[in-house]
């Protein structure tokens, strides 16, 4: 019955709600991949795409997207980190398997980044990525060693962004992951001097042993959506 | 959802806050008496042959299963335990308690007829006895890797193997099987959950067997529907497959169990099949002999989680039967399970994080039962996948996962567990009903905590003193036989109901207790639960209560009558006629 109406309504041109909404977003993403097409390795474009993305749950149509960028552009740092961060983008949508794959499949396109370029967020956020994995897997030593480049690359500069407070957040966490809770405290502590009042880190501060695992474990939680919006990096530009 | 969300925040405070400067209670505790009573039966399961042996033996680690009834008709619960490899015999342990002694089982399986089933070319997976032809005596379908055997209670502890006449003839690999009357034509009727496709694993056709998605498959067995077309007065029991007809045929996914049960309070059986690597499935009796698929509206997704078992029970005394069904959380997979509230309007929400039961770890059987005579029903959980040397095959099936490209099919691409243990050595869990919404994991103190690869459960009061113990089946290990020693349990009832007009075991009938203020509902099913049948005996916990203000049964046929119920005791109540003894 609803086929009926929906054809009826077409004919007279007139598109179902549902339908109409659909088709907005699809020429959103078009106008948005062309954005992207049009400067492949840069990450402003790429960002507002995948939000619409996440929006609209178009997923592998992103992946098929940077897929194709990425053979087009192999030597484009950014478009390989987008790429990454489509994957990325689509774990809470899969089953607990599949987001294992997924996330495997971001951290080859992140490495594939950093190969090409190594910058603070390509650095931070493979980094960032190897924590999510269980203990078991044995992945949380690479993502300290990523990170301790990240944090690197962030104390070269003469004024600190705010967001680089996420790679000393991280890099802690990882020191915690990896049986360092000691470096992990010293961590957070110098990090609250070059960022004080950060919420994030006091939390992990004001917390201890089972408190502080429980807290930490749900912050790396791969049912929960990761927040891979890049706006903050150009925040005050 | 949200409104219902809302709805169910003011029920956790306002349930929470009814507890406050109450004592708390005597504790539950069980004593595991298995090897003196003579039923610590060893399962092993199939040992496959060639090169493909350890990959299929992992994938077909089931068979452990225990089904609870009262073969011989003499007043107490019998157990029929299967075993899965080559030429190893299913045990029949018939139940010798003489009231004031103790619990000692015989096992009777060779004398009876029913020991085989473990040939060559067939695995014993599952059991369920149901009376099949309505003659009062018990009768017994075997679920294998295979055909299913069907065995006729003949009456004077022997039976009959009418396998060939049945009708059931299909091969399948069968891991779960039910009975119960889905269109109330006073015949029960079967339902098998498929596990893999229908091909002989041990003469392997293609390779390409194993799930086509860890996360989403769909090309399992899915399920199969057998309506009983016995004449009645017949002898020869026939059955016809009607799964199409049903409605069950495009289900195709790796069905792990089934349940039944009526969730919508039509008087018509509902069933939820429990899917593993992939979406379990919600069916709605249309009460026309059909069924419709109503698992996105209900349950709100289609879920990716790994289902293992499909029990139902009304936790929250709402008059309405919610479902239970295990997954598997981790160190390496996060998933939790799933208790699903009814919410009387065909949806579900999910309350297992809320509630407390959301970790068994690698979850097969859950069961619920009132094992304190609360008033409230209990849940206890077996897990544990293979239990064997100190390396761990996760890193190595990691490596496996991640492969680009990968074909999950092939029985060829999946790594050799050789003595690896896989989320092995887990703890039971027992979830005590608060009564608040919540329950609380009590295994350790209640002596049930055992870390064996757990498999089914059975649950029956099987010494008639009025608690119920628990029967545990574990994959290539001795089962466990707990018996309920708990002090300062609650009064109870027990009604042992016997239809008429309606099918001879009361399979789908439903009890309803009022007390004090409040409803209890049970009803008999026929197999619900991974790998395990309990008693068909519908057992109510009474507290401190010693009268109840009613009890009505409302049998499959449509009748509703009202019985006068003493407390303590057991209760038959045959339709019709009301409380007989």
């Amino acid at each position: 019955m609803r086929g009926f109406f929906a054809i009826l309504l077409l004919a007279m041109g007139i598109a179902l709600p549902g339908a109409a909404a659909e088709n907005k977003d699809a020429a959103a993403l078009s106008q948005l991949e062309a954005a992207v097409a049009a400067n492949p390795d840069e990450l402003k474009s790429a960002n507002e795409y995948r939000k619409a993305v996440i929006r609209t749950g178009e997923y592998d149509r992103s992946i098929a997207f940077f897929e194709k960028l990425t053979a087009d552009h192999p030597q484009a740092a950014y478009a390989w980190l987008n790429f990454g961060y489509a994957y990325v983008d689509k774990i809470p949508a899969a089953g607990s398997i599949t987001q294992v794959i997924l996330a495997n499949k971001a951290l080859t396109n992140f490495g594939k980044s950093i190969d090409l370029k190594k910058t603070w967020i390509a650095l931070f956020t493979r980094g960032n990525s190897y924590l999510y994995w269980p203990v078991i897997f044995g992945r949380a030593p690479l993502g300290v060693a990523d990170l301790e480049q990240a944090v690197e690359i962030s104390r070269q500069e003469p004024k600190p962004r705010k967001v680089y407070v996420r790679a000393w957040i991280a890099l802690g966490d990882g020191y915690w992951k990896t049986g360092q809770a000691e470096k992990a405290k010293a961590t957070w502590r110098e990090a609250l001097k070059l960022f004080p009042g950060d919420p994030q880190l006091q939390a992990r501060l004001a917390r201890d042993g089972e408190d502080l695992e429980k807290y930490i474990y749900e912050q790396l939680d791969p049912n929960k959506r990761v927040d891979t919006d890049l706006s903050p990096l150009w925040e005050g530009e | 959802m949200k409104i219902r969300m809302a709805f169910l925040s003011v029920l956790f405070i306002a349930a929470g806050s009814t507890v406050q400067g109450q004592n708390p209670p005597p504790p539950i505790r069980f004593e595991e008496i298995g090897a003196a009573a003579g039923a610590r039966t060893l399962h092993q399961t199939h040992k496959f042959r060639g090169k493909h042996a350890d990959v299929l033996g992992m994938f077909t680690s089931g068979g452990a299963s225990v089904a609870v009834g009262d073969y011989d008709g003499d007043g107490d619960d019998d157990l029929f335990v299967t075993d899965s490899d080559a030429g190893r015999p299913n045990r029949l342990l018939r139940n010798d308690f003489v009231p004031g002694g103790k619990l000692a089982f015989t096992d009777v399986a060779k004398e009876a007829g029913v020991a085989g089933g473990n040939d060559e070319r067939s695995i014993v997976a599952d059991a369920v006895w149901f009376d099949a032809d309505n003659d009062g005596r018990r009768d017994l379908l075997v679920a294998r890797f295979g055909t299913p055997l069907l065995y006729r209670n003949l009456g004077n502890g022997k039976f009959e193997d009418v396998s060939a006449k049945s009708g059931l003839n299909r091969f399948g690999n069968t891991i779960a099987a039910i009975a119960f009357d889905y269109d109330n034509d006073g015949r029960l009727d079967i339902l098998l959950g498929n596990y893999f496709p229908p091909v002989n694993l041990v003469d392997l056709p293609t390779p390409h067997v194993l799930p086509n998605d860890l996360d989403n498959a769909v090309n399992g067995g899915g399920a199969s529907l057998w309506r009983n077309v016995t004449e009645p007065g017949s002898k020869d029991l026939r059955f016809v497959e009607v799964t199409a007809k049903a409605g069950l045929a495009q289900h195709t996914g790796w069905t792990l169990d089934a349940g039944h049960g009526d969730l919508d309070n039509d008087g018509w059986q509902d069933v939820y099949l429990a899917g593993d690597y992939g979406t379990d499935r919600l069916f709605f009796n249309n009460r026309d002999g059909t069924f419709r698929d109503a698992t996105k509206e209900a349950l709100g997704r289609l879920d990716t989680k790994k289902g293992m078992n499909s029990e139902m029970g009304d936790f929250d005394r709402d008059g309405w039967l919610d479902v239970y069904v295990t997954n598997i959380t981790d160190e390496y997979m996060k998933e939790c399970n799933m208790l699903w509230h009814n919410n009387g309007d065909g949806t579900f929400t999910d309350l297992s994080k809320e509630t407390g039961t959301c970790n068994t770890l690698w979850g097969w059987a859950a069961k619920f039962g009132d094992f304190d005579n609360d008033g409230w029903e209990d849940l206890f959980a077996v897990d544990g996948l293979r239990s064997a040397g100190k390396e761990n095959y996760i890193p190595v099936l990691l490596e496996t996962i991640i492969t680009p490209g990968i074909d999950f099919t092939d029985v060829n691409n999946w790594p050799a567990i050789g003595n690896m243990t896989w989320s092995g050595y887990q703890k039971k869990k027992l979830f005590r009903n608060l009564g608040t919404l919540a329950f609380k994991e009590v295994a350790a103190e209640a002596g049930v905590d055992n870390d064996k690869d757990g498999r089914g459960i059975g649950v029956a009061d099987l010494d008639g003193d009025g608690r119920l113990d628990l029967y545990q089946t574990n994959a290539n290990q001795e089962a466990l036989l707990y018996r309920n020693v708990s002090e300062g349990a609650g009064h109870w009832i027990e009604l042992k109901l016997v239809g008429t007009k309606s099918n001879r075991d009361a399979i789908g009938a439903r009890a309803t207790v009022k007390l004090g203020g409040e409803t209890l509902i049970r009803e008999v099913n026929g197999g619900n639960g991974y790998a395990g049948q309990s008693t068909a005996r519908l057992h109510f916990g009474l507290g401190k209560a010693t009268r109840v203000d009613s009890v009505e049964i409302r049998w499959p046929s449509g009748r509703v009558e009202k019985v006068s119920v003493p407390i303590d005791r057991v209760t038959t109540v045959r339709e019709g006629e009301g409380a007989a003894k």
